[in-house]
């Protein structure tokens, strides 16, 4: 048994070497289209961040009844603040609320009523890591019972608009994800049969000589292994590399994923193996 | 051991055979002879489940052609040792790895088949170019590599198709030599040819076809 391993893998490897311009068109398709699938990763990886960074940005305001003391706002703040989603909160008191009026309309409100009718607030960052959208609804849904609140004003539309910009933007990249490997499918399985029609003379001779269809495939599955694992492996370094270049040129921080050549790898391995049996059951029995 | 039980088979473009009953023993030395197009390589291919029958069944080695997989087919193959006219050897391989490839298929570690491949390579007079490949070869000496794969593996049935169509009567007579041997030695031969003369005082059974069909036997 061993014996017939070892030749058979032998048999692999002299394929591979003996068929170099069909082994190194089937290299370049799969280098061009994880190349691609690569970047794509690098790319869907970085959109969560990206995401979970904008999502932080996001605040809300509770506004307090008028009836609030300096001292009740302090007790409000540290209920708020022992929730896991919220990061900080910074109280507003009027006299504050009276200069943001100044700022954004030009006018002092004391001055052209008398009084100050703006209310005390706090403003609440939320939490950057563990950002949870449902988490916050639920937040804001307890505090806008409470007694001393008046009202709390959520900007919770617009991270919604966000969330279904992502959805589509996760659609799309599944979109092609699913595209390039089929494509990688049906290039790598073109490449195979043309590979097969070439060895059509040494197929042939193998089944006279009583080999099994499964004797038959293993060298091409193992050709296949190799152009996969070569292929993709150069797609890997090639994406790594440019992102480090990117990175450094355009001063960003794109993170790459700690197992991005594993998913790679084990993609392309997944993919060349399903073309090649796809190739070979057009082809033997 | 082999059994045509009233074959038929069509080709679209050619006539095939028709309605052949033939029984062939374990030990036997039988020549299939006819004009080109008699249908003797068609028997042949029937033989080895290179094609099936229209109607009727063909019998091998137990396996029947009514009732065999294709993902079968190799197993009857393993049984059987083919020669064929344009030789199919493997031109990127040495003798050697030629006449060895049979036994890699059935598994036998590299001790064994270096031994069953310098008793074929002795039996077949070609010790001296196990090394060579077969472009470097002349057409008899090729066909002696072809049966040396054959009968590497011990099959129970050599299957010839014109193994001496491509060679001079010198070679032609060597080829037909080895194949006795190997029958002396218990191995059921099977030959077609159309070289009436090459056979001609054998004392062997001779099946002549024409046309499709037994005309005498």
């Amino acid at each position: 048994m061993i014996d017939k391993i070892a030749f058979l893998f032998s048999e692999g490897l002299k394929n591979f070497l003996r068929n170099k311009l069909t082994n190194f068109l089937c290299i370049v398709t799969i280098l061009i289209n994880f190349t691609i699938l690569g970047t794509f990763f690098v790319v869907g990886f970085n959109t969560d961040s990206l995401v979970d960074f904008f999502r932080s940005k996001y605040t809300f305001e509770i506004f307090l009844n008028d009836d609030v003391s300096l001292e009740q706002s302090a007790v409000i703040i540290k209920k708020i603040e022992s929730n896991s989603v919220i990061s900080s909160t910074i109280l507003i008191d009027k006299e504050k609320s009276a200069d943001i009026f100044l700022e954004e309309f030009g006018e002092d409100v004391v001055d052209m009523l008398g009084y100050n009718p703006l209310p005390m607030s706090l403003k609440v960052s939320l939490e950057k890591d563990n950002f949870d959208l449902n988490k916050v609804e639920l937040l804001i849904n307890d505090i806008e019972n409470y007694d001393f609140v008046d009202s709390v004003e959520y900007r919770g539309i617009y991270i919604d608009s966000i969330e279904d910009k992502i959805n589509l933007f996760i659609f799309f990249f599944l979109i092609s994800v699913i595209g390039i490997v089929f494509i990688s499918i049906q290039m790598i399985s073109n490449t195979v049969k043309l590979s097969m029609s070439n060895r059509s003379d040494f197929i042939e001779i193998l089944q006279y000589n009583g080999a099994s269809d499964t004797f038959i495939k293993i060298p091409f599955f193992i050709e296949s292994i190799l152009q996969s694992i070569i292929g993709s492996f150069i797609a890997f370094l090639l994406v790594n590399y440019s992102f480090i270049v990117i990175n450094s040129y355009f001063n960003l921080n794109v993170q790459i994923d700690n197992f991005l050549w594993a998913w790679m790898i084990g993609l392309c391995l997944i993919t060349g193996l399903y073309a090649s049996n796809k190739a070979m059951k057009k082809i033997l029995v | 051991m082999v059994e045509f039980k009233n074959i038929t088979y069509n080709y679209s473009s050619k006539s095939g055979i028709y309605n052949i009953d033939l029984n062939i023993q374990d030990d036997e030395f039988c020549f299939l002879v006819g004009p080109t197009g008699s249908g003797k390589s068609t028997l042949l291919k029937l033989l080895y489940f290179d094609l099936f029958p229209d109607k009727g069944q063909v019998n091998v080695l137990g396996y029947s052609s009514k009732k065999i997989k294709k993902k079968d087919i190799y197993k009857t193959r393993k049984k059987i040792g083919v020669i064929f006219q344009d030789y199919k050897l493997l031109k990127q391989r040495t003798v050697y790895e030629n006449i060895a490839l049979p036994l890699h298929i059935n598994g036998f570690g590299r001790k064994k088949i270096s031994s069953l491949v310098s008793e074929a390579l002795e039996l077949t007079e070609l010790s001296r170019y196990a090394k060579k490949f077969p472009n470097q070869l002349s057409g008899g000496e090729q066909q002696r590599v072809c049966i040396a794969r054959a009968i590497v593996k011990n099959p129970d049935i050599i299957l010839a198709d014109e193994p001496t169509g491509n060679l001079d009567p010198t070679a032609g007579h060597r080829i037909l030599r080895i194949l006795e041997q190997i029958n002396k030695e218990g191995t059921c031969v099977i030959m077609a040819t159309h070289n009436y003369k090459l056979i001609a005082e054998k004392p062997y059974r001779i099946i002549e076809l024409d046309q499709g069909r037994v005309v005498s036997e």
